[in-house]
């Protein structure tokens, strides 16, 4: 709970540079790297509805425009509408009656019918007059939307347009390849071109499928005649209750009702599970359960269960040109025993180039590009992150400390280990308390948000088997090393810098 | 308020474990549950029939400096429903019929309460005001929309309650009965 209700007071440097949480973080076991969520591929796996768990290929969920066909949510508030039974003895007798009688005699039992109520709002379908349902689910009355035709026209206008498109790519692309004849062709000779021999006897522009949904779209018209307002707009007291607020209108844009009356239930948005890739190695960090049920993961590479957890437990008010007390605790979470040495952030070894092979890296050179946009919030230094601005230096001590590995049976043991120092405070099972300095700049304005850098070295095993060597494609790793030694950098948030 | 007058009508099911303070009177088929706080400081509390009061919910009765005297009662109508940790403060006022006051909402004194209104889990309603009919106030930004119509009634629950509440909890036992001269008959003509 304190992840998602608390700010987020230590952060680490991603290898891209960013500052997350640690629950934000996955980490490669590939590329023994920290990657987040800027820097890797997210690929949809699958459609479907939060609400009644159904399971939908893509295509469907396209052709439903992504929409359930049997849940929807509340037009008032957004939350999902609930089935309710009642007898509706009272209104069949009274349909019957105008519908002529003769029906009477046989609807005398009590018939179940059905309505759609919001819990949250207590917005009903029978608030806006659509009939009760004499099913549970489904038969609800579908509006149409009122520029079906202008919508279809356009979407074929679209289809028609990237379809043209595309064949103009791959005409080019044929074209850029094709082997020059020995001979110079005619248009060769003269200049002209194709297009512009269409051009001249008056053709089309280009032969084949630039359909006629091209040739015959209209193009919308911004008219200037608008209907008048109503004559008593200014002198009618205006009711809130019966406008539909904005968010009311945008949610269903189809007829964008202005009055509470004209409110109709939404059909509700599909969700999708998403499964993450590296981008650098292609490999999935993660992959949930195809079941839209389950919360469960087949692949769940996150840092937090590879990286070493850093928290504060407590620290003195920071004082400019002072020296203050950090207590921060350190939690192995792998299942091999962890060495772990703190370090300054300028100790870090420059991160070596990227060890990746060639081949993979020319193939997915596309999506690398997307990396080197520049992104909000990012430290300008790459991934070694020594630029971060920190008010605060931490003095780490120069010891390895070693971390057991994580035992869910431990904390029944109640041996406790007892090697504490002027820097461990104290161990218990797969984590230590440690005792550190904090010293701040005296040039450091009081007022300003006090923060250090803490670099951290780990060591690693690997459990991932080694690739095949077959090809000889991951030549630098050959011998592949079982234990590696990381590093990461946090970023301890430390409160403000007292006066 | 030194004495106690708590008049309770046959079928009503009133836990003993409850502060019930002042002049009290409650109606045929309502059920308070353990742990509510009844406090009738500025004048009577009158509970019509067929209210569920659950635990935790505080209705007080303010004392007022421009009191009456004598004192005018608080009217809660027929099928309201105070639910989990709900607080009604009132120095005088009326409450309608089948209101629901949702989990930990709070309402303060100088609102009147119409019919069919149902002030959201949460919500503070603190400025004078008056509810009309069929209100419904939610979110916590206090949104407001009118409902076509009243709450529907809780009388499934009313009647599960009333069955299973003396099989966990002390109850007080009704102290007025049916034909009684005084005035109570027609403050809550009580349903036999």
């Amino acid at each position: 709970m304190a992840y998602l209700t608390q700010p987020d007071y230590v952060k680490y440097i991603c290898s891209c540079g960013q500052l997350k949480p640690i629950t934000s973080l996955y980490f490669c076991r590939h590329c023994l790297k920290i990657r987040c969520g800027f820097c890797i591929c997210h690929e949809v796996d699958s459609h479907y509805c939060a609400n009644c768990l159904e399971n939908m290929p893509s295509s469907e969920a396209r052709l439903k425009k992504n929409r359930c066909s049997s849940c929807f949510d509340c037009p008032s508030c957004f939350h999902t509408l609930s089935t309710r039974a009642t007898l509706a003895q009272p209104r069949q007798a009274a349909q019957d009656a105008a519908a002529g009688g003769d029906t009477k005699v046989e609807n005398k039992q009590p018939k179940k019918m059905y309505y759609l109520s919001c819990f949250n709002c207590r917005w009903t379908s029978r608030d806006v007059g659509i009939p009760d349902q004499p099913v549970a689910s489904g038969g609800w009355p579908e509006r149409t939307n009122p520029f079906t035709t202008r919508m279809n026209q356009l979407l074929d206008y679209y289809k028609a347009i990237a379809q043209q498109e595309k064949q103009e790519k791959l005409e080019r692309e044929r074209k850029k390849f094709a082997i020059r004849g020995k001979y110079i062709t005619l248009t060769d000779k003269t200049g002209l071109t194709g297009a512009m021999a269409r051009n001249i006897a008056g053709l089309p522009s280009s032969d084949g499928g630039s359909s006629s949904a091209i040739a015959n779209f209209v193009a919308s018209q911004a008219s200037e005649d608008v209907d008048e307002l109503p004559e008593d707009i200014y002198t009618k007291e205006v009711n809130l209750k019966q406008i539909t607020s904005m968010a009311q209108r945008l949610a269903s844009p189809e007829w964008q009702p202005a009055t509470v009356s004209r409110l109709h239930p939404l059909a509700k948005l599909l969700s999708v599970k998403r499964s993450q890739r590296c981008r650098a190695c292609d490999h999935n960090l993660t992959k949930p359960e195809y079941n839209p049920g389950s919360i469960k993961f087949k692949i769940e590479l996150l840092a937090y269960y590879h990286v070493p957890e850093v928290k504060v437990i407590s620290f003195e008010t920071i004082k400019p040109g002072e020296k203050s007390a950090l207590l921060i605790k350190l939690t192995n979470p792998t299942g091999h025993e962890m060495q772990v040495r703190l370090l300054q952030p300028e100790d870090l070894p420059q991160p070596e180039e990227r060890e990746e092979p060639k081949s993979i890296e020319k193939s997915l050179e596309k999506s690398l590009n997307l990396e080197k946009e520049p992104l909000p919030e990012t430290v300008p230094d790459k991934p070694s992150g020594v630029r971060v601005p920190a008010s605060s230096r931490v003095c780490p001590p120069s010891m390895t400390l070693s971390l057991p590995q994580r035992d869910d049976a431990a904390e029944y043991d109640d041996d406790a280990h007892h090697d504490t120092d002027d820097v461990i405070l104290w161990r218990k099972s797969n984590k230590i308390a440690l005792r550190l300095e904090v010293v701040t700049e005296s040039t450091v304005a009081s007022g300003v948000p006090a923060n250090a850098l803490l670099a951290l070295e780990y060591s690693y095993r690997n459990t991932v088997p080694p690739p095949p060597t077959a090809g000889g494609t991951l030549a630098g790793t050959t011998p592949a090393p079982r234990d590696h030694t990381l590093y990461t950098t946090v970023l301890l948030d430390l409160g403000v810098v007292s006066g | 308020m030194a004495h106690n007058n708590i008049k309770i009508l046959p079928g009503a099911t009133v836990c003993e474990d409850c502060t019930l303070e002042g002049d009290i009177t409650i109606g045929g088929g309502t059920v308070i549950h353990p742990r509510v706080t009844i406090i009738a400081e500025g004048g009577p509390i009158i509970i019509a029939e067929y209210c569920i009061i659950e635990e935790y919910s505080t209705i007080i009765h303010k004392k007022s400096d421009k009191q009456e005297n004598p004192p005018k009662p608080l009217f809660i109508g027929a099928h309201n429903v105070f639910e989990v940790g709900c607080r009604l403060e009132a120095p005088c006022g009326h409450i309608g019929e089948s209101n629901v006051f949702e989990c930990r909402s709070f309402v303060g004194v100088d609102i009147k309460i119409g019919s069919g209104c149902v002030i959201g889990a949460a919500c503070h309603l603190t400025a004078p005001q008056t509810l009309i009919d069929n209100t419904v106030i939610w979110g916590s930004e206090h949104h407001i929309r009118e409902a076509l119509e009243k709450q529907p009634s809780q009388l499934l629950q009313l009647d599960f309650l009333s069955k299973v509440m003396p099989n966990y909890h002390r109850l007080r036992k009704p102290n007025v009965h049916k034909r009684q001269p005084s005035r109570q008959s027609q403050d809550s003509s009580p349903k036999p």
